[in-house]
């Protein structure tokens, strides 16, 4: 008795997190059109409708590949969160984030007053890794020194972003993914594209500071959150960093 | 310092309330295709 109960348990378990992990993304759409043929499916096979039956066993079949090749930024988005997951936990004191929240904040505030722009991409349970190849590796302690120098307009440096990881700066000029969001009005440029992309990637907080509009910016698990003030942005990357879920 | 604890009551709390109707739909999902696939299996190896 107790493995049929076992394996509905397990199957309940796998369904629900891949729901979970569409929920948000346009593929939800999708996956309610799934539920409904499936629901369909097992009517028709209980009415004994042989015909609609067959039919839908054979659209299910080629539904598969369909969806893989029709969705496969996702997939690819959520096997790359599989395989960038920390097999323990690799956090961060919180007298040390404060630190470094008081040293972005300074740099971001004096790079709003020098008309530079900025991305700095934090670190949380998902590896960044992979981005770092990208660019220059520093590991240098986080000081608003340091970040202010290295996006510095016509430094080496200064395009493409900088990784901080366990409160250090790991890597500069990191190439990050761009979003494929149709959605993002034209006025946000690369960086705001490239740092959405690569919070759709992984749970990465990343801090964008406008060369053109002067502002701060922050995005989180593909969403965008604008015109913040250096008090709410800071606020908010804490509250991310210190929750032990996903926070939204 | 270690990040913030979660406490069991919130954790049973946060269970019910976070996307109830996801996991009821993913349990009838669940309970669908178990019965399904067990099905499928007397008809082929039975």
């Amino acid at each position: 008795m107790w493995k049929p109960i076992l394996e509905i348990a397990i199957l309940w378990f796998v369904i629900y997190h891949i729901m979970l992990f569409f929920e948000g993304t346009r593929a939800i759409q999708v996956l309610r059109g799934i539920v409904i043929l499936l629901a369909a499916f097992f009517l028709f096979q209980k009415l004994g409708l042989e015909i609609l039956d067959w039919l839908l066993t054979k659209v299910f079949a080629i539904s598969v590949i369909a969806i893989l090749i029709i969705f496969h930024p996702e997939v690819r988005q959520g096997l790359a969160r599989l395989g960038q997951r920390h097999l323990f936990g690799a956090g961060i004191r919180e007298e040390e984030l404060d630190y470094v929240l008081r040293e972005l904040g300074n740099a971001t505030e004096n790079l709003c007053k020098n008309k530079a722009g900025a991305l700095i991409a934090i670190e949380k349970n998902d590896s960044l890794n992979a981005f770092i190849q990208s660019g220059v590796i520093i590991d240098g302690r986080v000081s608003s020194d340091l970040i202010e120098t290295i996006f510095t307009p016509n430094s080496l440096l200064h395009d493409g972003g900088v990784v901080i990881q366990h409160g250090r700066v790991s890597a500069a000029g990191c190439l990050f993914p761009l979003t494929e969001n149709q959605d993002l009005s034209r006025i946000y440029g690369t960086r705001h594209r490239a740092a959405l992309g690569l919070s759709e990637e992984t749970d990465a907080v990343v801090i964008i500071v406008s060369e053109e509009r002067h502002d701060l910016s922050l995005v989180y698990l593909g969403k965008l959150y604008k015109d913040l003030s250096r008090e709410v942005m800071l606020s908010r990357v804490k509250q991310i960093m210190t929750a032990e879920k996903k926070y939204a | 310092m270690p990040k913030n604890k979660i406490s069991i009551i919130y954790r049973v709390k946060h269970w019910f309330t976070y996307h109830p109707w996801l996991k009821a739909i993913a349990f009838v999902l669940a309970v669908m295709v178990w019965f399904y696939v067990k099905g499928e299996i007397k008809q082929y190896y039975y």
